[in-house]
Formats: C-alpha cells, sequence, structure tokens
C-alpha cells in the first residue's frame, strides 16, 4: 500500500496487467505499481506455480514480466528496475 | 589503444557510498569520469532515493544517514562526472591497455570505454531457504527497505521480519513510521548470546553508545507499540497456497501475516568480480569477496575494487575505501606522488578503522550461523530459478562432488540470477567447500538481456 504522508507522487498514468487497467504514478517502479495493485504473482515457476517478487534491486530476477512499451515489441524485464509509462502493458506469469 | 581514445579515464560502476566518495578524492585531478548504476539515481542501496517525479519530506533525517547524505549531495554537485544510471553492467573486459564495460538499459546494449574502472557494486540480501519461501509475499528485507525507502510504498498489509541480522529492527521502525503494520520481528539467536556478543566488542560498544541506545530505544517503542520482537525464535515455515498467509515460528507458532521478509545479512556482489578473473576470497557468511592491496588495487591492473563487493561492513567503511581507490587510482595515473596520496589516505584509513571495528560487532551479532546449520526438509527449493530442491542436491552428491558437477547434473545455478541465490547454500551443503571450491564458473552477462541487443 503506498504511504500517503510525506510525499507528493509524480502524473497519475495507467498501465495495463495481463488486460487489467491499474493505476500508477510517475517515477513508481512497475513492482511497485504491481504490488499497490495487490498483484503479487510476477511470474511462475517451471511447476507452474506463482513467484513473488523477492530482492526488489535486479539481482534475482523473480520479477521477471513480459513489457511492451508503445509500439514496441515485448520485452522479459525485471519489473523492480523498470519504471512505468503510460500506456505501458504487462503480461505476468511466463515461466522464466 | 592510447589513453585519449577511450572514453573516459575512469569508470566507477555502483553510485553507492563507495563510488561517490571515490569521484570525490579525484577533486577534477583525472579528467573524464562516468559512473554507471542499475538505479536511475545516485545513493546505492542505503540511501535509494525516490524517484525525480516525487518530492518527499523529511526523506531519511536519521542520526545514521546525515554523513551520506552530506556525501550524496557533495557527489550530485560534482562538476565533470557523467551520471549514467538505469544501466546494468553486463561485464568488464580487457580492451588495449584498458577497459570495455557493457551495459543494458533495458533497451539496448552499449558498450563504454576506460583506462581505467572501479568496482563498487555493493552487496545484497544473503537469501535463507525455508518451505514456503518461494510464495509471492517472501522477500529479503532489504527488498521492503527499499520500497520504503525510495518508493514510499509498504509491499503488504501485515509483515513479518525474521532472521538474524540487527538491521531487521530498523526496517520494522521503518515500516511503522511509513504506515506499515510489523506482526513481528523473530531473531533466530537468543537475547543472552546476542548480548554476550556486544560486550566482546567494549570498545566498539564504547565509541558507538548513541547509536546502539538508538536501536534499544527503537526496539523499546515498538514493544510498547506492540510489536512482539523475539529472540531465540527461529522460522520454520512460510504457510500459504498461493500467496503467504503466515509465518511459522519455532517457539511462537503460526502468525498470521501477508509479507515475510527475512533478514539474515548480506553477500557481496562477486558477478562482475569473479567474472573478470579478479582474486576473490571466501566472504565471512557466505559469497566472495575481492582481494585488494592498500589502494584498493584489484589482483589486475587497471582494475579497482571498494565497498561492500570486497566484504560487508557497512557504508562508513565503504565510503572510507571509496575515497582511497580515489586516491590510489590518482597515484597510478601519476596525478599524485606516493607522499601526497598517503597524506590524503590517513584520515579516510582511519574512518575505515573505526567503521570495521562497528561492523565487526553487528557481524558477530547478527551471526545466522544458527539458522544456517540447520536442513530445511529435502524438498525445500534450493534453486529459485531452476526449482532444484535440495533433495536433488543432496542425490546429485552422489555422483559429483564440485559445485560445477551439481550445477550441471541438477541445474542449480543455471537460471538467470546465476546462482546469486543459491551459490552460497550449494557450498553450505558441502562441509568446507567455501575454502577450497572455487563456486560455479561466473558467465556473461552477470544480468538478464535480450540477445538479439548485442547484435542490433
Amino acid at each position: 500500500m503506498r504511504s500517503g504522508h510525506d510525499v507528493v507522487r509524480g502524473a497519475r498514468l495507467s498501465v495495463t496487467i495481463d488486460g487489467q487497467m491499474i493505476e500508477a504514478f510517475e517515477g513508481e517502479t512497475l513492482a511497485s505499481a504491481m504490488l499497490a495493485a495487490e498483484q503479487r504473482a510476477f511470474r511462475l515457476d517451471k511447476q507452474g506455480r506463482p513467484r513473488g517478487l523477492f530482492c526488489n534491486m535486479g539481482v534475482c530476477s523473480e520479477c521477471l514480466v513480459d513489457v511492451v512499451i508503445g509500439e514496441g515489441t515485448s520485452r522479459r524485464l525485471r519489473a523492480c528496475i523498470t519504471a512505468v509509462s503510460d500506456g505501458m502493458s504487462v503480461t505476468t506469469g511466463s515461466a522464466t | 589503444m592510447s589513453a585519449a581514445d577511450f572514453d573516459y579515464d575512469l569508470i566507477v560502476i555502483g553510485g553507492g557510498p563507495a563510488g561517490q566518495a571515490a569521484c570525490l578524492a579525484l577533486k577534477q585531478r583525472l579528467g573524464r569520469v562516468a559512473v554507471l548504476d542499475e538505479q536511475q539515481r545516485p545513493g546505492g542501496q542505503i540511501l535509494r532515493q525516490p524517484p525525480v517525479a516525487f518530492t518527499v519530506r523529511n526523506w531519511l533525517t536519521g542520526r545514521d544517514y546525515r554523513a551520506l547524505q552530506a556525501q550524496l549531495k557533495a557527489f550530485e554537485a560534482l562538476d565533470g562526472v557523467t551520471w549514467l544510471g538505469g544501466r546494468s553492467v553486463l561485464g568488464v573486459q580487457p580492451e588495449g591497455d584498458g577497459w570495455r564495460v557493457l551495459a543494458s538499459d533495458g533497451a539496448a546494449v552499449s558498450g563504454f570505454t576506460a583506462r581505467r574502472v572501479l568496482i563498487a557494486t555493493g552487496c545484497y540480501d544473503m537469501t535463507a531457504p525455508l518451505p514456503g519461501w518461494t510464495l509471492p509475499g517472501a522477500m529479503s528485507a532489504g527488498a521492503v527497505q527499499a520500497f520504503v525507502k525510495s518508493q514510499k510504498l509498504v509491499p503488504g498489509r501485515r509483515i513479518a521480519l525474521a532472521g538474524a541480522h540487527p538491521l531487521q529492527l530498523l526496517v520494522a521502525e521503518q515500516i511503522i513510521e511509513a504506515g506499515g503494520q510489523v506482526a513481528v520481528v523473530a531473531f533466530t539467536q537468543t537475547l543472552t548470546s546476542a548480548l554476550a556478543k556486544v560486550f566482546r566488542h567494549p570498545r566498539a560498544v564504547l565509541s558507538n553508545l548513541p547509536r546502539l541506545l538508538g536501536v534499544m530505544m527503537s526496539a523499546a517503542r515498538m514493544m510498547r507499540g506492540g510489536v512482539p520482537i523475539r529472540f531465540g525464535d527461529r522460522p520454520v515455515a512460510l504457510l500459504g497456497d498461493s500467496e503467504v498467509t503466515g509465518l511459522r515460528l519455532e517457539a511462537s507458532g503460526d502468525v498470521a501475516c501477508d509479507t515475510v521478509a527475512f533478514c539474515f545479512g548480506f553477500l557481496p556482489q562477486s558477478d562482475l568480480t569473479r567474472a573478470a578473473g579478479l582474486d576473490v576470497g571466501p566472504g565471512r557468511v557466505g559469497g566472495w569477496v575481492a582481494r585488494h592491496d592498500d589502494w584498493m588495487r584489484s589482483s589486475r591492473a587497471g582494475l579497482y575494487v571498494a565497498g561492500e563487493t570486497v566484504g560487508v561492513k557497512g557504508a562508513e567503511a565503504a565510503s572510507a575505501e571509496g575515497r582511497i581507490a580515489g586516491l590510489g587510482i590518482l597515484l597510478d595515473a601519476g596525478r599524485l606522488t606516493e607522499s601526497e596520496a598517503l597524506i590524503e589516505a590517513a584520515s579516510p584509513r582511519r574512518r575505515r578503522g573505526r567503521a570495521l571495528a562497528f561492523s565487526a560487532l553487528l557481524e558477530d551479532v547478527g551471526d545466522p550461523t544458527a539458522f544456517t546449520v540447520l536442513k530445511p526438509p529435502a524438498d525445500t527449493i534450493i534453486c529459485r530459478c531452476e526449482d532444484v530442491t535440495l533433495g536433488a542436491i543432496s542425490q546429485a552428491r552422489n555422483v559429483a562432488s564440485d559445485p560445477g558437477a551439481i550445477k550441471l547434473a541438477t541445474r542449480c545455478g543455471m537460471g538467470p540470477c546465476q546462482g546469486r541465490n543459491c551459490e552460497h547454500l550449494l557450498l553450505q551443503q558441502l562441509p568446507g567447500a567455501a575454502d577450497t571450491q572455487p563456486g560455479f564458473r561466473p558467465r556473461f552477462p552477470a544480468r538478464p538481456v535480450r540477445i538479439g541487443d548485442f547484435t542490433a
């Protein structure tokens, strides 16, 4: 959950996670926007079990998701070090 | 390749306390300097800054952050240092009599050349495997702290902290300050053993009294606020089917929570140092520390190392080492004589000595061995990327003895994290291995990147 005091966030924008529109703020990482929206599963493991973000510093790759920015092609990115941008479209649940 | 052909005279990898201090030590005596970092803004994990688009009041105002904040401010005001944030360094390779640093910004891979490179990549949370630790909602204490510090986000409704490192008291307090709820702070060691270890370091206690009292007062405040702080209470399992719904503690039983943060200490980042072929030695609780001389020179000419990547001991020591590395670089570049460098290095060397005394205390108190000696059940996942269980590793040990062979037999360590989360766990299963075994062979690239980006 977003902490309310002592902070003014960036501009409101929207991101699509598995087809569902969620609210995000400029400056947030994709991981933050997803957790704020209670989207806690990022990828699936080899047995198809959900996995969540783990290290939040780019080391563990547990937060890999498929991201399409604008008209670009889909890229597999670590949500913890990827900044949200308006209209970003994200697919969770791929196996690494 | 002559000096003029390099993009930079120095590339610093890592904009944390060590990297900043190295740049500040240069005082514009070197020429072109660039700093690469995986984060968009400088600060490192300890001062993970809010994004530029946020306005945050009263950001990390605590006493322990003051000197670091001043250093960060001075670094950001430096002229002549090119900041290259938002880039994951994939590898450091020789190029002529210098180096080429390859980095990805998520969209493309670029190369930057430099006569000299300082690797100051810091550390990361050491994992500790438990049944259920792969459920969404399980994360490192560092992960929680980074959300709170830089994103103003509490990553759960009710967070349980478990581990051995005293840092978890600070993390708990930061969660509460941010409006979050802490279900429990559980230490694996008993209070008696922790206090006995504190008093093995009387001089560090005396010179850090305000800091230690601060920790005790924060613990008292939390307990008054209804947060249970338990000692001698080891985590046994994380509960839940598709995500965390609780934490099972050995003594306290089941605690309801939706997030569990582990705090067992830290491992040095060693993927770049090892892939560059630098001499390394075993870290105290695991991982590898890069070896260095008095000027933070690594075993290869032109590559320098500083901060937690040479041993986890806190931001103050890291900053002092960064200063020393900067001076060593000026010395090697002929911009300082040895006696000039020695004079400038005297103060950071003293600071480093003091900081090491305190970190020795923290290391001793936060010793995770009481937990790591316990073997989790055989079906516990050790390698998170490839879903390799402890049982699979035990089985592979019948036919393979060294980490490389076990990796081939089980796929342990073959995933995108390249063993950062499982290599030390595997070595714990091979007694004495950390002293005698080289671990996994480091592979390029250090971070996941699309193959097509290399040919684009």
